[in-house]
């Protein structure tokens, strides 16, 4: 059995950013005749860390620092430019909150849905739909098309679907940030429980108090590249010095205008 | 371990862990053919709300077409007997392709919800997308066959297998085109409006209001190229005239089938990787 159920090596990626979008058919062909510049924009560099079976492992980093972007790559959603991404178990990722529904159809359709695309069998999702939403307190609007829902709503049915689906690896981007009290009290209880039964778990946060109270290491993040790699509340002091100090904690690429 | 007992290990332990961690690979195969089956069943719910009623109205496209057509055209091409089955045949095929190539070149970004949520073969995402159009056609293959029954000429055996082979190079080309242009249309957001014209201008390309006959015979090979016109004669031939296409024929169609999948396998895995940075 390995060690580590995930290995991030020297993932570095980019996106290429042009000085005029084209995203028409018309618009490459009238613009043929007038060249368009592409600024690089390096939103990971030479990135690598582990994932150790059982452990929950934190990302935190500031606003645009490429937490999201790092968590892509890990779940397999974006390639990267350059490095490998080793997994050695399944995942379970949620991402991008609010989207990620066929709205046209109703709660329990979108849980067929979802759950077979995380991997779930038809019967296993039959069996849990009710459990699901439960959990999503939204029995009563397991017919309401998706289209009504409100963002909070979908929002909590994500996260019970995933909660239910995770088979090893659980990927959070931004955890429990939805929901009322109640909701996000049960999540922290289903996240106990998970971690309990021994899944991993690989959270992105920029909130140092989420990543002290959720994790047991975390990685810093800033600028692309890895700053600090630590016990989980140490790693969060860091974060947080670096935070009040004002300053980037390596050498800036680029100052945004004050 | 098969799948059947890995359900009930999940029964059992469905309180605390969920789903079983390791999955063997047959269980795998469970969980991508119940993807399939959910997207298609899905799509149909969506698409006619979920009832027969919505179905009706896609069957009623072609038919009121088809209607309005021969009412006109049968006038103009009285001295062919055989018009007005070699403009059903012409119609149903054709509104397969039309229906079935405009689902699948925005299927990608229709669906590319489900993208973001996991990895896995995105490409199923595209060739499901036409399974309503498939649905379709079956349910027209049918009202072809009691029109033929009707005209006296129901088809034996050879003529259906051959109209089965024809409509499998017909979902192979779409399934082609489907992948190349999914992929492609997240790039070029106008390509389903491209597509639109072609598509109007392609009706008339296919000889399917009217009889190959009247274009001159040093035409007919540009006509050919046209993806729904061998499709479309080939199926004439067989279950209107009664006659089999040359061996040269079945061949030049197989390979134009085999070059548009390989084509659109091809652009598929050149540009799917990248297919959620676009979304």
């Amino acid at each position: 059995m390995a060690a580590s159920l995930v290995e991030v090596n020297g993932v570095s990626k980019a996106f290429r950013i042009p000085s005029v979008q084209r995203q028409t058919v018309r618009e490459h062909v009238f613009g043929v005749l007038q060249p368009r510049r592409f600024d690089r924009l390096a939103v990971l560099d030479d990135v690598s860390f582990e994932l150790r079976r059982g452990e929950a492992l934190g990302i935190m980093g500031r606003n645009g620092c490429g937490k999201s972007t790092l968590l892509k790559i890990v779940c397999g959603v974006y390639p990267a430019d350059r490095g490998t991404v080793v997994t050695r178990a399944p995942i379970t990722p949620i991402l991008e909150l609010g989207v990620g529904w066929n709205p046209e159809l109703d709660a329990v359709d979108n849980v067929f849905l979802i759950g077979s695309v995380m991997g779930l069998t038809l019967g296993e999702i039959r069996a849990s739909v009710d459990e699901i939403l439960a959990f999503a307190e939204l029995e009563k609007f397991a017919n309401l098309k998706l289209k009504h829902y409100s963002s909070g709503m979908s929002s909590r049915l994500a996260y019970s679907v995933a909660f239910k689906a995770v088979r090893e690896i659980l990927v959070l981007d931004e955890i429990f940030a939805v929901g009322d009290a109640g909701f996000k009290a049960r999540c922290e209880e289903r996240y106990r429980q998970l971690r309990a039964a021994g899944r991993t778990v690989l959270i992105v946060s920029h909130d140092p108090r989420t990543i002290a109270s959720f994790c047991d290491r975390a990685v810093l993040l800033d600028g692309g590249r890895i700053v600090a790699t630590g016990e989980a509340d140490k790693v969060a002091e860091r974060y947080v010095s670096v935070l009040t100090q004002g300053n980037r904690a390596t050498t800036p690429q680029a100052h945004a205008s004050a | 371990m098969t799948s059947a007992s890995v359900e009930t290990d999940l029964e059992l332990t469905a309180v605390h862990a969920d789903a079983p961690a390791v999955r063997p690979r047959a269980a795998a195969a469970v969980v991508r053919a119940g993807l399939v089956w959910t997207l298609i069943r899905t799509d149909f719910k969506a698409r006619y709300h979920g009832s027969l009623g919505g179905f009706v109205w896609a069957l009623l496209k072609p038919l009121s077409m088809f209607l309005v057509l021969m009412a006109v055209f049968s006038f103009l091409f009285a001295s062919n007997p055989n018009y007005k089955l070699d403009l059903i045949v012409g119609l149903f095929l054709w509104d397969f392709f039309a229906e079935a190539t405009k689902t699948g070149l925005t299927s990608l970004h229709a669906r590319g919800f489900l993208l973001t949520k996991a990895r896995f073969p995105s490409w199923i995402l595209v060739v499901t997308s036409i399974s309503n159009a498939v649905i379709t056609l079956g349910v027209f293959a049918v009202i072809i066959t009691i029109f033929l029954a009707a005209a006296g000429r129901a088809p034996h055996g050879q003529a259906v297998a051959l109209f089965l082979a024809y409509c499998g190079a017909l979902v192979a080309i779409v399934v082609g085109f489907s992948l190349a242009t999914s992929v492609l249309f997240l790039r070029y957001r106008d390509l389903n409006q491209v597509w639109d014209v072609a598509v109007q201008a392609g009706f008339f390309v296919a000889p399917i209001i009217y009889p190959l006959g009247i274009i001159p015979e040093r035409f007919h090979i540009y006509l050919y190229v046209w993806p729904p016109t061998p499709v479309i004669e080939f199926s004439r031939a067989a279950l209107v005239a009664g006659t089999v296409p040359t061996a040269t024929a079945h061949i030049c169609l197989a390979v134009d089938a085999a070059l548009c999948l390989a084509a659109g396998i091809a652009i598929f895995r050149r540009f799917a990787p990248r297919a959620a940075e676009y979304l």
